[in-house]
């Protein structure tokens, strides 16, 4: 009887958790958040587009090797430019690296020169959880029916080395061109690598 | 905050490939070492990268979990050189806020690999490279990475190096060997199910996978061991194989290679684990019992029953049913009577053990009066008269007051079968004896059933029986033929009281025996319903005195007084050849302590399997040839007479009975395998050979 009562709970601890997580073929968790310049956004009002989310610290040396290399503001461009919405969310916690104000946010867009459509503001982590997203850059893909089509990694070679880019295999990429061309994801989720987001203990 | 930031990008940009200052502190100090003071060529030895980490800070195990990344060695070998594979010690698990779980290292860790140098190289020294990598996080992340070398002469001998650090962290390596302990994995729909079982300490089990790069392994957490095992779930979408190190926890801390794709049973059947339930141990209870029926310590009383089922299959149908419930009966009674002496005895505070009866040599020279006049009465000297029904016997058994011996000759088949302990029933006892008195009831209620179960089938479908031959004058040869396995099974019991008692015991308890045949032929011939009165007075007169004789003189006087062997200098094993030693536990340690390795063989001379293995698996020319090929020191544990050490042994297996075979490989004094208890020459052969 024990038995059975614990393994009910255990089940059901699983379904809770796989109903938490998002799954890629699976609807995307919709969320509404604000920009760095006070505007919100909607997921679900971008339907009809391919939609990008990339979990953003500027102090993590991951971010600074994609950035550093210029990586990530090319993959921007590539795509917003295909009609792509991109939002960077930084999930950091207040005091806590990668944490920025919001005229401190656009500052450092500038500086580095992302093409993102909007840098998103998550202090208190809630869409960050909600995505399960674990590092930065922490990569989602969303098609335009609203199903999350790819998770995980940037790219195939985990490294803080930005000469590793190079030799690397962009997942993001590959997944945006294969659903542009009306292909089925053939990695739809990878092992993400980088510094842990920064939520709040 | 921003001033911070912009501060820390500018040390990244300055030196991105130097062992990296983060407020002014070096948060890990990279060194190389080698256990060896110089290269001998050809001969491996271990190199070591050595991280040093500041307290708070930690570095990452080969998957780093959630988040950060694996640390690189970076070897860079003069050529000719070879690097094994990476081993990593046991990393531990980091929980940071966001369910975000890592793997990693705190303070110091050592990465080691075995490098193999040329056969023959020139240079008078070598200088060892490495460009080890890291990412050493706290709250936040910094990369590092350095250049090291390493500058050993060669030589033709050298001695060893940073012996403490690498016995430190040899002894934190996962192990490659199958883990003492049962592992036995399960697709579920989340991923796979980890079962433990037979783990011998309490404790916590964890599971810390490898990296997967399409299937991110979920996140684990240590569990409770209960009752030996433990059952981890691990959540893997899709379950794709998955591998990674098992790891023990009880004080200390010790890990296993495993691999979803190799399932490893316990060797044992003892598995003290597997949470079988109490149905479980019932139904194995209950084949063990039906097995008993084979062994060769009941064999002749199965004739003997089946014989009594043939003259029976003339009778009435009901007839038949009701002697083959006698039958039942007096198995339930015996078992039922041996479970509430040894709950009696349980509670008593005794140590009591399967098959104990036979340490007794009184119980055993009891025995061997009950077969003889059993014997005897085949042979057909008299007839057992039971009450009430003067004339007849149980040679008559089809007769309504042959019910009685029905139920005797139940008895004594399970007498017979005691000693010896069936594969199953090793386990359903070894469960029985740590439980309550009620399961211990149970248990042996099952395997008395399982044991009555064909005869009770037989006797309600005689229809089988009429496959067996017709009545007739050959039965009467045939019951007298069946009495010479009793006689066998008497010298047996001779034998034993011999290995216990001595040559003297044996000829008293034959004296003994003589005079009460003489009492029972008196009986037969003298005492029957036709005798005159004056020949019953004689013979009853010659009755007392021959029981007196017997049982009051030789048994009563002689045979009490026939002194003990002593278990030491006893040869009790007719061995041929194999140089065995006397088991106990003190020069077993001293042995393992020396690294050797050691077969223990636990015995008796009551226990007929045991003779039968020791005949044709051990003491034979191949495995004798073998033992000394190998330097393996075979170890006789003999428990004809009650040893507490030898079954304090046993109990630490979970086994209350022999055959009991253990075999300690080199270097694995903690980790023995248990053999079967029904060997062969190939089982004892191949468990020795496959041991490195």
């Amino acid at each position: 009887m024990k038995t059975i009562a614990k393994s009910a709970v255990v089940l059901l601890s699983i379904i809770g958790t796989a109903l938490a997580a998002p799954q890629t073929g699976q609807p995307a968790p919709d969320f509404t958040l604000t920009d760095s310049n006070g505007k919100s956004h909607k997921l679900s009002d971008f339907k009809g587009k391919f939609v990008v989310l990339e979990w953003l610290n500027h102090g993590c040396p991951f971010v600074v090797k994609h950035y550093g290399s210029d990586n990530m503001q090319k993959l921007q461009k590539e795509f917003t430019g295909k009609d792509v919405v991109w939002l960077s969310i930084a999930s950091s916690a207040p005091g806590k690296q990668g944490h920025m104000a919001p005229a401190e946010t656009n500052m450092a867009k500038e500086e580095k020169g992302s093409a993102a459509t909007a840098v998103l503001l998550d202090a208190d982590g809630t869409v960050g959880r909600l995505y399960d997203a674990k590092v930065t850059p922490h990569m989602f893909v969303i098609n335009p029916e609203g199903t999350l089509i790819y998770m995980g990694a940037i790219d195939s070679v985990k490294s803080p080395d930005p000469a590793d880019v190079a030799n690397a295999k962009n997942y993001v990429k590959q997944a945006l061109d294969e659903a542009m061309a009306g292909k089925p994801v053939s990695e739809p989720t990878t092992t993400p690598y980088g510094c842990g987001v920064k939520y709040a203990n | 905050m921003r001033l911070l930031l912009v501060a820390l990008l500018a040390v990244f940009a300055a030196q991105p490939a130097e062992a990296q200052l983060y407020q002014g502190q070096k948060l890990v100090e990279a060194n190389l070492v080698a256990d060896t003071s110089a290269i001998v060529p050809g001969k491996p030895f271990r190199l070591g990268l050595h991280l040093k980490i500041t307290p708070g800070w930690h570095v990452y195990w080969q998957n780093p979990g959630d988040s950060g990344i694996a640390t690189q060695a970076g070897w860079d070998l003069p050529d000719g050189f070879s690097a094994g594979t990476l081993q990593w010690p046991l990393p531990r698990r980091i929980a940071e806020p966001g369910d975000i779980d890592v793997y990693a290292y705190k303070n110091e860790t050592l990465l080691i690999a075995e490098i193999t140098p040329p056969e023959i190289f020139g240079a008078e020294s070598v200088k060892l490279r490495a460009r080890p990598s890291w990412l050493v996080c706290e709250q936040i992340c910094i990369p590092g990475s350095t250049e090291l070398e390493l500058v050993l002469p060669v030589a033709q001998t050298a001695s060893p190096a940073h012996a403490d650090l690498f016995a430190k962290f040899a002894a934190e390596l996962p192990r490659t060997s199958p883990p003492p302990f049962g592992v036995h994995w399960t697709r579920t729909a989340t991923g796979w199910n980890l079962s433990l079982a037979g783990i011998e300490a309490a404790g916590q089990a964890d599971f810390y996978p490898y990296a997967n790069e399409k299937a991110p392994v979920g996140h684990m957490a240590p569990v409770q061991i209960a009752g030996g095992g433990a059952d981890l779930a691990v959540p893997v979408e899709g379950s794709p194989e998955v591998g990674g190190v098992v790891i023990v926890e009880n004080g200390a801390r010790r890990g296993w290679i495993v691999s979803s794709k190799q399932n490893t049973e316990l060797a044992a059947p003892a598995k003290k684990s597997a949470p079988r339930g109490l149905l479980g141990y019932l139904l194995l209870g209950l084949v063990g019992g039906f097995i008993l029926n084979l062994m060769p310590c009941v064999l002749p009383v199965i004739s003997l029953k089946i014989f009594g089922f043939m003259r029976q299959a003339g009778d009435s149908r009901a007839q038949i049913l009701q002697h083959g419930l006698a039958f039942a009966a007096g198995i339930f009674v015996w078992f039922l009577g041996l479970a509430a002496v040894i709950v009696a005895l349980k509670s008593a505070g005794h140590e009591v053990t399967w098959a104990f009866q036979f340490q007794n040599p009184w119980f055993n020279f009891v025995i061997g009066a009950v077969i003889f006049i059993f014997a005897l009465n085949l042979f057909g000297v008299f007839e057992i008269v039971l009450p009430g029904r003067a004339t007849q016997g149980i040679s008559e058994a089809g007769s309504h007051g042959g019910l009685g011996g029905s139920f005797a000759q139940g008895v004594l088949a399970t007498l017979l079968a005691t000693p010896c302990t069936a594969p199953f029933l090793g386990t359903a006892l070894g469960f029985a004896f740590s439980q309550s008195a009620a399961v211990i009831f149970a248990v042996f209620a099952a395997v008395a059933a399982g044991m009555a179960l064909p005869y009770v089938l037989l006797s309600a479908q005689p229809g089988w029986m009429k496959f067996l031959p017709k009545p007739g004058a050959w039965m009467e040869r045939l019951k007298q033929f069946m009495g010479f396995p009793l006689i066998a099974t008497l010298l047996w019991l001779l034998y034993v009281i011999g290995q216990q008692r001595g040559t003297d015991a044996v000829i008293w308890a034959g004296a003994s025996y003589l005079f009460v045949g003489l009492a029972a032929w008196l009986y037969g011939a003298f005492l029957g319903p036709l005798s005159s009165a004056r020949a019953k007075t004689l013979a009853t007169t010659g009755i007392a005195i021959s029981l007196f004789l017997g049982l009051g003189y030789f048994a009563g006087n002689l045979f009490a007084r026939s002194a003990a062997a002593s278990p030491g200098k006893k040869s009790s094993t007719p061995t041929e050849g194999m140089p065995w030693v006397p088991y106990s536990e003190a020069e077993l340690q001293r042995l393992l302590a020396e690294g050797r390795s050691v077969f223990v063989d636990f015995t008796a001379d009551w226990c007929i399997t045991c003779k039968f293995n020791m005949r044709t698996a051990i003491d034979t020319p191949a495995v004798r040839a073998a033992f000394a090929k190998l330097g393996i020191v075979p170890m006789l544990a003999d428990w004809t007479n009650s040893n507490p050490e030898i079954t304090r042994k046993l109990a630490q297996f979970e086994r209350v009975g022999v055959p009991f075979y253990l075999f300690y490989p080199p270097g694995r004094a903690n980790d023995p395998v248990v053999l079967p208890e029904l060997l062969t020459e190939q089982i004892v052969l191949r468990t020795i050979d496959a041991q490195p």
